[in-house]
Parts: C-alpha cells; sequence; structure tokens
C-alpha cells in the first residue's frame, strides 16, 4: 500500500510557527497513573518510518513520555514488515513501540506479531473508536481525496464527487488515478453509485468496467511525490491524490484544492511487538501519544490528522482544514477496509495488472 | 593466437567479486523459485496458472525488440560521424555520448518527463511553429517509455560499433566502387557487415538491459507498458514472495538465453567474439 512520507518539506517552516504552542504542550498533561520518573533507567525503542515524521513523533510523543516518566527513548527504524517478522520469530523484539500501517496492522494480527493494548495503561476512550484497535492504537490519519486544479475549474464548477472523476463531459481533461487497487476500485464502485455502507466486499468486475471509461485519459502515478507533480506541472486537471499532498503542493503556490466528499481513510497504528521487554513502558508511551496536546503538536508539525478530536482545540487554524479527521471532513469520508484488503490484495493486484494491458 | 594461459590467475580477483556480489544471490534468489514456501515447482504451476505473468513477460520481450531497432538506427549514423570525422567532431562527439554515463538515470528520467510533458518544451515549440493545435501525448505511453530508454541505451551501441568501424579498411569501399559498386550497394555490401561484430554487441547489450528495466516504464511508460521487473519487485516488498520472484525471474533468464540462442543460429553470435 501507499505510505505517505508526506509533507516533509513543510516541517521546518511550520515548526517555527508552532515553536510556541510546542513548549505549551511539552510542560502540560503528565499521563495519568504514572509518577514522575517512575521508569527512570528504563530504555523503550521507538521505531518508525524516517524522516520529518518520525521527528515529529520524536518531539510530540518521545520527549513528553521522557520528561514524564524518566525513560529513556531510543528511535529506530525504518519500519519494514519482513524486519517487524523477523524480529517476532527470533523471539525477542528490538523494538518496544512501532508505527505501522493499517494493512500491516490486519496482518499481523492473524499472524500474532502484536501484544494487545492494555487498556488499564492506555485510556482509549481519547481516540475516536474507528480509530482503536485491540492490537494497536490509531495515531494519525491520512486519505485519499479528489484533487482538481483551480485553473481548469474555478470555484463554483469545481468537481465534488467521485461521479465526477468519471465524468469527462463534465469535467474535461487528463485524470490521475494511483496505480494500484487499493482505493481506485472503491473510488469507481462509489462512482459508479454504490453506497459506502454497501462497498464491502468490492465488486471488482464492477470496478474495473467503470475504470475502463476513464482508462485512455488516465495518468498512473506510483508515488506520492509523482502525484503532486502531476497538478503542478499542469499535466492532469483531476484526479485521486493524498490530501497531505494537496495541502504541500497549495502551500507552495500551485493552484490546486482538494473535495472531502467520499474520501477514504487510512490510519498508522502504533503497536507494541508481541515478546517486546518492556511492554508496560511501551504501553505508556502509546498512552503518551493519546494526549490531545501532544497530536495537535504532531499535527502543527507535519499535517497528519489527529485521532483524538479534542487535539483540534490545539491545531493551527491554517492547518486544521487540511486534516482528515477535521470534524467538517471525517463524517464525510469513511475508513478503508483493511480486513477486506488483507484478504483480497493479492488477487486485486493481479488483476489490476491484467486490466492495465488490456 | 594463442596466449599463454599463464596469467589466467588475474581473473581471480574478479571472478571472487562476481561469485560473492552476483552470483551467490542471484542463485539464492533463484533457488527460492523452488524452495519456497515450499520444495517443488508449485511456483511455476502459478505463473502458468495466472495468465498475467507470462502475459508480462511477453510485453518485456515485445518492449525490448522495439527499444533495440531504434536504438541501433539511431547510434549508426552517430558511430559512423565518430569514425570518419575529424578529430574535433570525435572529441566531441565522444564527449556528448559520456555525458549521459555520467548522469544517474532517475536524473535522466525526469529531464526527459519535463522535456515531453503537455507544456514542455517539445510541445511548445511544436506548437509555437504551428505544427500542432493540441500538445501530443508524448509521455505516460510507449512513446515516452521509448524516448527514456533509448537515450540512455544509445552508448551501448553506439561504442561497439565505433570499434567495429576503426577497424574497417577505408580502402575497402574504395575498391568496390572502383569495381563498379554504387555507393548505397557498396555500402549494404561491403561496409555493412563489417559492422555486423559491433552491432550485434550494442543490439545485443540493449536488448538485455531493456528486459530488466524498472524505474523508466515506472515513470515515463503507461499502463501497458507494464514490465517483468515491476512485478517482481511488488512479489517482494508487497507479497513477500521469494519464490514466485524467483520463478519470475528464472522464467525471464531463461526466455533471454533462447532468443539469444535463436541470434546466435539465425544471425551468428559469434561474430561478436570476434
Amino acid at each position: 500500500m501507499i505510505r505517505d512520507a508526506g509533507a516533509a518539506t513543510t516541517r521546518r517552516a511550520l515548526l517555527r510557527g508552532s515553536a510556541a504552542a510546542a513548549l505549551g504542550a511539552a510542560a502540560g498533561g503528565l499521563p495519568r497513573a504514572f509518577a514522575a520518573g517512575s521508569l527512570s533507567g528504563k530504555t523503550v525503542v521507538f521505531a518508525s518510518w524516517g524522516g520529518a515524521y518520525q521527528e515529529a513523533q520524536r518531539a510530540s510523543y518521545c520527549e513528553p513520555f521522557a520528561a514524564a516518566t524518566g525513560a529513556r527513548v531510543v528511535q529506530d527504524g525504518p519500519m519494514n514488515p519482513a524486519k517487524f517478522r523477523a524480529m517476532i520469530e527470533s523471539g525477542s523484539p528490538d523494538w518496544d513501540v512501532c508505527d505501522v500501517t493499517i494493512d500491516f496492522l490486519y496482518n499481523g494480527i492473524g499472524d500474532r506479531l502484536f501484544e494487545k493494548i492494555d487498556t488499564s495503561i492506555v485510556d482509549t476512550k481519547r481516540i475516536d473508536p474507528r480509530f482503536v484497535n485491540e492490537y494497536g492504537i490509531g495515531c494519525i490519519v491520512w486519505s485519499y481525496n479528489l484533487g482538481y486544479s483551480t485553473a481548469t475549474y474555478p470555484a463554483g464548477k469545481e468537481p465534488k464527487t467521485w461521479a465526477d472523476l468519471f465524468d469527462t463531459r463534465k469535467f474535461p481533461g487528463k485524470r490521475a488515478l494511483n496505480d494500484e487497487p487499493v482505493a481506485a476500485l472503491e473510488i469507481a464502485l462509489l462512482a459508479d453509485g454504490v453506497a459506502p455502507a454497501q462497498l464491502y466486499p468490492l465488486d471488482v468486475d464492477r470496478a474495473l468496467k467503470k475504470l475502463d471509461t476513464i482508462k485512455s485519459d488516465t495518468i498512473f502515478w506510483t508515488t506520492n511525490s509523482q502525484s503532486q507533480q502531476l497538478f503542478v506541472d499542469g499535466e492532469v486537471s483531476l484526479g485521486v491524490i493524498l490530501n497531505g499532498r494537496v495541502y504541500d503542493a497549495a502551500k507552495k503556490g500551485a493552484p490546486i484544492a482538494l473535495s472531502w466528499e467520499q474520501s477514504i481513510q487510512s490510519v498508522d497504528y502504533l503497536v507494541v511487538p508481541r515478546g517486546s521487554r518492556n511492554r508496560a513502558a511501551a504501553m505508556q508511551l502509546i498512552d503518551t501519544m493519546t494526549q490531545p496536546e501532544n497530536q495537535a503538536k504532531l499535527a502543527n508539525m507535519i499535517a497528519y490528522a489527529p485521532t483524538n478530536p479534542a487535539a483540534f482545540a490545539s491545531i493551527d487554524p491554517k492547518v486544521a482544514p487540511w486534516l482528515s479527521t477535521n470534524p467538517a471532513n471525517v463524517q464525510r469520508g469513511f475508513v478503508i477496509d483493511a480486513a477486506y484488503w488483507r484478504d483480497h490484495l493479492k488477487a486485486n493486484t493481479e488483476r489490476w495488472a491484467a486490466w492495465k494491458l488490456g | 593466437m594463442k596466449r599463454p594461459a599463464r596469467h589466467l590467475w588475474l581473473l581471480l580477483p574478479a571472478l571472487l567479486v562476481l561469485a560473492v556480489a552476483f552470483l551467490w544471490p542471484v542463485g539464492w534468489l533463484l533457488s527460492r523459485a523452488f524452495t519456497q514456501p515450499r520444495p517443488g515447482l508449485q511456483n511455476f504451476v502459478l505463473l502458468w496458472q495466472h495468465p498475467i505473468y507470462l502475459r508480462v513477460v511477453w510485453n518485456t520481450i515485445l518492449i525490448s525488440a522495439i527499444a533495440t531497432p531504434i536504438t541501433v538506427l539511431l547510434g549508426f549514423p552517430v558511430a559512423h560521424a565518430m569514425t570518419h570525422g575529424g578529430p574535433r567532431t570525435r572529441r566531441w562527439l565522444i564527449f556528448l555520448v559520456l555525458v549521459p554515463f555520467w548522469t544517474s538515470l532517475l536524473v535522466r528520467s525526469f529531464a526527459t518527463i519535463i522535456l515531453l510533458q503537455r507544456h514542455g518544451p517539445v510541445n511548445g515549440t511544436l506548437r509555437a511553429l504551428g505544427l500542432i493545435g493540441q500538445p501530443l501525448p508524448l509521455l505516460h505511453n510507449l512513446t515516452g517509455l521509448l524516448a527514456g530508454a533509448v537515450q540512455v541505451l544509445l552508448p551501448f551501441v553506439i561504442f561497439p560499433l565505433y570499434a567495429a568501424m576503426l577497424r574497417i579498411e577505408p580502402s575497402l569501399m574504395q575498391a568496390a566502387m572502383t569495381l563498379g559498386a554504387r555507393p548505397v550497394r557498396a555500402f549494404l555490401r561491403v561496409y555493412l557487415p563489417l559492422t555486423l561484430p559491433g552491432l550485434m554487441t550494442g543490439a545485443t547489450l540493449v536488448f538485455i538491459s531493456t528486459l530488466g528495466y524498472f524505474v523508466t516504464p515506472a515513470l515515463l511508460g503507461g499502463p501497458r507498458q507494464l514490465m517483468v521487473a515491476q512485478l517482481i519487485q511488488d512479489e517482494i516488498a508487497q507479497f513477500g514472495n521469494w519464490g514466485v520472484a524467483g520463478a519470475l525471474s528464472l522464467v525471464l533468464l531463461a526466455a533471454t538465453g533462447a532468443l539469444l540462442w535463436l541470434l546466435h543460429r539465425t544471425v551468428g553470435l559469434g561474430a561478436i567474439a570476434r
């Protein structure tokens, strides 16, 4: 699945803007039930995806956790599914808390890769229930959205729904589509009139038939930077793109906007690898992540949406409209069915390749 | 001429590097085709049962077969000018052909994107000249892929051709024409056959390199330019299927071997060794 390395380049600019807010956040909100310094001498290893994202996680989750408990947090990574599995097989994982994509969470539950979340330590009630799993707690949300060029489609004439993406008469021009079945099949079915509640299991034949109607007008992207470039260069006028990429392009002055209608949300989870030697401390680090000030700090740094709705109270009003879980946006979309994709990714990827060649 | 064999030990370091950095990992991957997830031929059965895999292998061979003659046709005049032009021309041409070698493949692919995109310089110039009304679709299709592949592969065909042409005795063409052959006939009957060793070396290099292309089709090609390296990458990175990836690699290797053998039988690959 696609993983957005995100609006990485915006980090420094945002850092400056939120420095004051950050100072306030770090000082506040000691995790419940842990005495200050209760974990001093302990070391917890946190693994994520590197780059600006992990840097933001370090500042927003790990530092407040270390300050409150006295534990030392070591950064490691990048997260790699094969490496994660090998660690579990070896019986003593190097990592204590790890950031994983939704598809790996569902695959890993089946293969018993994770510790159960200890709800006596992690206050899961803070988190929107849609992002809480027995084995992982959602930390950020991002989404597949309909993006469009404001130069081609001025206000009032802009595309709004996935049906518009397939309407080549009303919205002529080249389209961008992610080059994988994930989300693309859902989008085709939504455009064909299937209600989100009736989507799964996906009717792949129907989806591919619908996709046939725009195939010759479509440019397929394989990386997120490519999707952004297609819009910036004017190669496409509308299409599927991740919300963070539209935010980044718009901030840099590109004439681009997005619609939140039927956006397809994906989630990163924090998990504890099975057999972690610091299980309790790992759970405490996850609990620190669930706190609204910490999630707000991360969103201000890197524009990834929080899973704790209360975080919006401290999120920069310039960033908030771009976030998938903004109360104004979150109900217009839905979370991708990772259990479906766990069971059908292989077969659907083969069919996708055949469809592309056909 | 028979060379004494006593300096063969000098090959050892190179062979050692090849064994450790190439034979061992490649052999490891290929052996996975027969051992993962279970010992047996199930991975090949799977490739056979899911027609998409062999279709992509065929597609890959087809794309390489299109790219190769285009590269040869474009490279031939360059090699010819390098051989028969003045020393200044030669120096410049060698420099220009080498420059792409010093540039990363990714940089060159993105440069091609900039050149060929809808609002890029190529379409802009053609429109300014009034030759076209709408921008031509030069990217994300076979044209884009070939543009990206051919410019990268040109040196592989130019240099062997240049080496072959240098060895052609100039008086041979004069002799042919003195004996009454028109220039075209002299070229086809005398010059061209003498370039064949270089031409076949270059064409073989281009063909085999294209078979393994990964970055170029992903960035410059369209949906129909799906190539086998992309499938192998998916099998490993997305699904962790080392067995299927190994089997796909073996099928590609076997197909390449069979094609080279066919070429050897029909055109004479022995010419390369000359």
